[in-house]
């Protein structure tokens, strides 16, 4: 269906050029979990273009060949059951396999976040979005969603060490090629968890964590992140900026936030040092 | 039941003479429990809506195409709550719009022109009955109906404007005044559709009734044309899922004006309590808005092709599985809700297997012109397009209903595609066809068949180069209920094709002109229609203009049933339901 509209597009965007090389305008895809919804979107596509085509040229030949013709009365018929039995069967054959073939992919889209994962709390407010990224320890601060509260953005123990650790960031940094567990935080109405690059969508419930969204970039990039979930009068513009980046970068942004938030001049070898010894524990993890 | 419905139906039309009928003036419009005169009341304030909610799609598709530009001419008469003093869509506005857009469209047009239009006028008529069962209650529920929309209009004007939260309104947005802005306009928003479901309760009731009460004779269930069919179980659909909106939207109202928090999570509520009711109600809805489109679509095929409906059982059956199932569906709105994902998973299998009766549908329906001696009317064209929208709206839902892809594609363009398909190519479609067969019936006058087609194929084409492109803004990652697609940079180079879609609405808002222009010249100037200018086989074609009230002089007797058209043997290519086939005729059965 699509096919019919990219030359146009082609044509009237030079900057289209990412979009070009699929029948549908899909955005690139950066995520393995994307990977796996395109395919099957792909999948249904093409049945779907089959049973279009099908039925439709059928119905117009039928438009055409049967239109009143003088001398030629129409056939008096109320019905076929072997007909209606064979286009009951099939339609749910064919709906029951692609629930259950679309369900697995479902399930395996959102089986538990891999151990080495980098999570990261992103909470959503009107009308924008707080990231919250674990501090030196490598662990993020505990928090109680029914402590969130405009002075308490997360919801985090002020009491606990490890709250004064955490990193906060109004970009979404991620490592390329290392799995991201998102816990997903909404501190006044719900919003929504869009990015179109990542084929992914969730919605953030106010009072509640949701904590099985996770992903893996599969290249770097830098993408918008979109609340998608109408939320009030700044809705249309809730945006943040999203940089996948090689580990490398990740980490080097990652300390130099810590080091800021600790407010402790570090030795540059000692960073260096850190630094290094994370990545070697990440690219080992993505193996 | 028919031998009781032949008492019944007596004794309805012995009582027909303190109606209303014989008052003059105004009130012979304003005030009359004829059941004609009330489809017509239903008929002219929806059409009334559907220019306003069609001028603000216009004024959104605007804003889409060229953000932040002055809208030409409609932009000077639009709330100062909508546009700035440069007569261009702010963002609150355009949240307006999108929600009362939604919201008029859906009450205050598909569910009164399929229901109390088509249900008032069809259902006596059709099954040989003098009027409804409840006649006052049925004049009620138009004066509801009519109160309701009052009171929607009304939250334009009060302090801080109608509400900007969607017509799905999702809390705790909507219930929360410090979120919305628009506490008062969300609170007549609810009243509103409160006021507008005693309406629909009030009519359903009396549908059911009169459906299973007032058949005439040998009109039994499996001899009912099959709008009657469809508006029959469109009214238990009614009876089951209003309430639940109701209530739910009594809840936003105590939780915005009260105090209570059902849908605060500070409050220890719960904000998707707001999305089960809502959707409990919503799916349903889904197929309130279509059954009746496909009833009517059905018997008009049937006509227009002279032969029989193919497989009329198997239709009546998938209407009555679609109605059972469509109560087990509404999870699959909420896949990514943050509702349990095993449950996402079931309510995926569920809304796979709803989708087989439409099939069936869509085949009995190509099953009912093959063969045919199909004549090219403008309710026809209707029809047929009917069939094809209904096609890509259908495949449109495959997508979505596969739980994985959801996650892509949800609140995106590609379901502002989907349902347009489904609603306006689907029930909108049927509802045009509809106004145009029943027109000669309705008011004793031939429509103007120029100014017929020329809103057809303007509505046809403008109607898919709107929303055509819109799959692909979707999939392209377009958002739906954002005001401005230009302040994303990935949406940026989708620009051109969100102005090929405003150029379609533009069209489609031209398109309306000589549908309403045909209305009203053809009212006037028309030739007389004949009794039954289309052959047609069922109760109402029997009638001459005017259709006194009380409808039939004497009950008429049912001998077969609905679409017996091009029986050999016949010296006419059809057999009205009140005339026995001859001796030497045999009927298939059906």
């Amino acid at each position: 269906m699509g096919m019919l509209l990219v030359p146009f597009l082609v044509a009237s965007s030079a900057t289209a050029e990412q979009r070009s090389g699929n029948v549908y305008l899909l955005p690139p895809c950066v995520t393995t979990v994307g990977e796996q919804i395109d395919s099957l979107i792909t999948m249904i596509f093409w049945l779907c273009a089959v049973i279009f085509v099908a039925t439709q040229a059928t119905y117009i030949y039928y438009l055409i060949k049967y239109r009143r013709r003088p001398g030629v009365p129409a056939h008096y018929s109320h019905g076929n059951n072997t007909l209606e039995v064979i286009w009951t069967t099939a339609p749910t054959l064919v709906f029951l396999a692609l629930a259950i073939y679309g369900n697995r992919v479902w399930e395996n889209i959102h089986r538990a976040a891999p151990e080495n994962s980098l999570v990261v709390d992103v909470s959503g407010y009107q009308f924008g979005w707080d990231m919250r990224y674990p501090g030196v320890s490598g662990k993020l601060a505990p928090m109680d969603v029914r402590k969130i509260s405009p002075e308490n953005r997360f919801g985090t123990d002020p009491g606990n060490p490890l709250t004064s650790q955490d990193v906060i960031s109004n970009e979404l940094v991620i490592p390329v090629g290392r799995p991201v567990h998102l816990l997903l935080h909404a501190r006044d109405v719900i919003h929504s968890f869009y990015v179109p690059e990542f084929r992914l969508y969730q919605d953030c419930v106010p009072g509640r964590t949701i904590g099985w969204v996770w992903f893996q970039a599969t290249r770097t990039g830098d993408f918008q992140l979109a609340c998608n979930q109408l939320c009030g009068t700044g809705h249309y513009n809730m945006k943040a900026p999203i940089r996948v980046v090689t580990e490398e970068e990740f980490q080097k942004w990652l300390v130099s936030r810590q080091q800021k938030n600790a407010g402790v001049a570090q030795p540059a070898a000692a960073i260096q040092a850190k630094a290094a010894s994370l990545t070697g524990a990440a690219a080992k993890n993505t193996l | 039941m028919s031998a009781s419905a032949t008492t019944d139906s007596h004794a309805v039309q012995a009582t027909h003479d303190d109606h209303g009928h014989g008052k003059k003036g105004l009130m012979h419009y304003l005030w009359n429990t004829d059941h004609k005169m009330i489809a017509m009341q239903f008929l002219v304030s929806a059409v009334f809506f559907l220019l306003i909610g069609g001028a603000m799609a216009v004024a959104m598709r605007w804003q889409l195409a060229f953000p932040g530009h002055p809208i030409p001419v409609i932009g000077h008469f639009l709330p100062s709550g909508i546009v700035n003093d440069e007569g261009a869509i702010m963002p609150s506005g355009y949240n307006v719009l999108v929600t009362m857009h939604g919201t008029i469209l859906v009450f205050f047009v598909a569910m009164p022109l399929l229901i109390g239009v088509f249900g008032n006028f069809l259902i006596p008529l059709k099954i040989g009955a003098g009027d409804m069962a409840f006649p006052a209650l049925n004049e009620l529920s138009y004066w509801l109906f009519a109160l309701s929309g009052v009171v929607m209009m009304a939250s334009f004007w009060v302090p801080g404007g109608a509400p900007g939260t969607g017509w799905t309104a999702y809390a705790p947005l909507s219930s929360v005044a410090a979120y919305n802005q628009t506490p008062l306009g969300q609170t007549l928003w609810c009243t509103a559709l409160f006021i507008n479901g005693l309406s629909s309760l009030t009519g359903a009731v009396n549908y059911i009734t009169t459906v299973i009460t007032m058949r005439a004779p040998g009109m039994t269930m499996f001899r009912m044309p099959l709008p009657v069919w469809a508006i029959f179980l469109t009214a238990i659909l009614l009876i089951l899922a209003i309430p639940v909106l109701s209530a739910a939207a009594a809840l936003i109202i105590f939780d915005l004006n009260l105090g209570t928090s059902f849908y605060r999570p500070a409050g220890a509520g719960q904000p998707l309590l707001w999305q089960h009711l809502f959707w409990f109600f919503g799916h349903p809805e889904v197929y309130i808005l279509i059954l009746p489109a496909m009833g009517l679509t059905s018997e008009i095929l049937s006509v227009n092709s002279r032969k029989p409906v193919f497989g009329y059982k198997a239709m009546v059956w998938a209407m009555i599985a679609i109605g059972f199932l469509g109560f087990i569906v509404w999870g699959h709105h909420m896949y990514v809700s943050g509702m349990n994902l095993t449950l996402s998973a079931a309510f995926s299998v569920s809304t796979m297997v709803i989708a087989v009766p439409s099939a069936i549908k869509t085949f009995n329906w190509m099953g009912t012109i093959w063969r045919g001696s199909i004549h090219y009317t403008v309710p026809m064209a209707f029809s047929v397009a009917f069939v094809s929208m209904f096609v890509i709206g259908g495949l449109s839902g495959i997508f979505m209903a596969s739980t994985p892809v959801d996650l892509f594609v949800h609140h995106t363009y590609f379901i502002v595609a989907h349902f347009h398909y489904v609603l306006f190519g689907g029930s909108m479609f049927a509802i045009f066809a509809a106004v145009y067969f029943w027109f000669p019936k309705m008011t004793g006058r031939m429509f103007n068949n120029t100014l017929g087609w020329i809103h057809f194929w303007m509505t046809f084409v403008f109607f898919n180069l709107t929303f055509f492109p819109m799959h692909n803004l979707g999939l392209g990652g377009m958002m739906r209920r954002i005001a401005d697609p230009t302040v994303y940079d990935c949406l940026r180079q989708l620009q051109p094709l969100n102005v090929v879609c405003t150029i379609g609405a533009i069209g489609l808002g031209l398109a309306t002109i000589p549908f309403v222009v045909n209305l009203l010249i053809s009212l006037r100037k028309a030739p007389d229609a004949p009794a039954n200018p289309w052959n047609s086989t069922t109760l109402e074609w029997t009638l001459s203009h005017p259709i006194q009230h009380g409808n039939f002089a004497v009950t008429p007797t049912v001998y077969h049933g609905p679409y017996e058209y091009s029986v050999p043997g016949l010296a006419k290519d059809f057999l009205p339901q009140n005339e026995k086939a001859p001796a030497h005729v045999t009927l298939e059965a059906h």
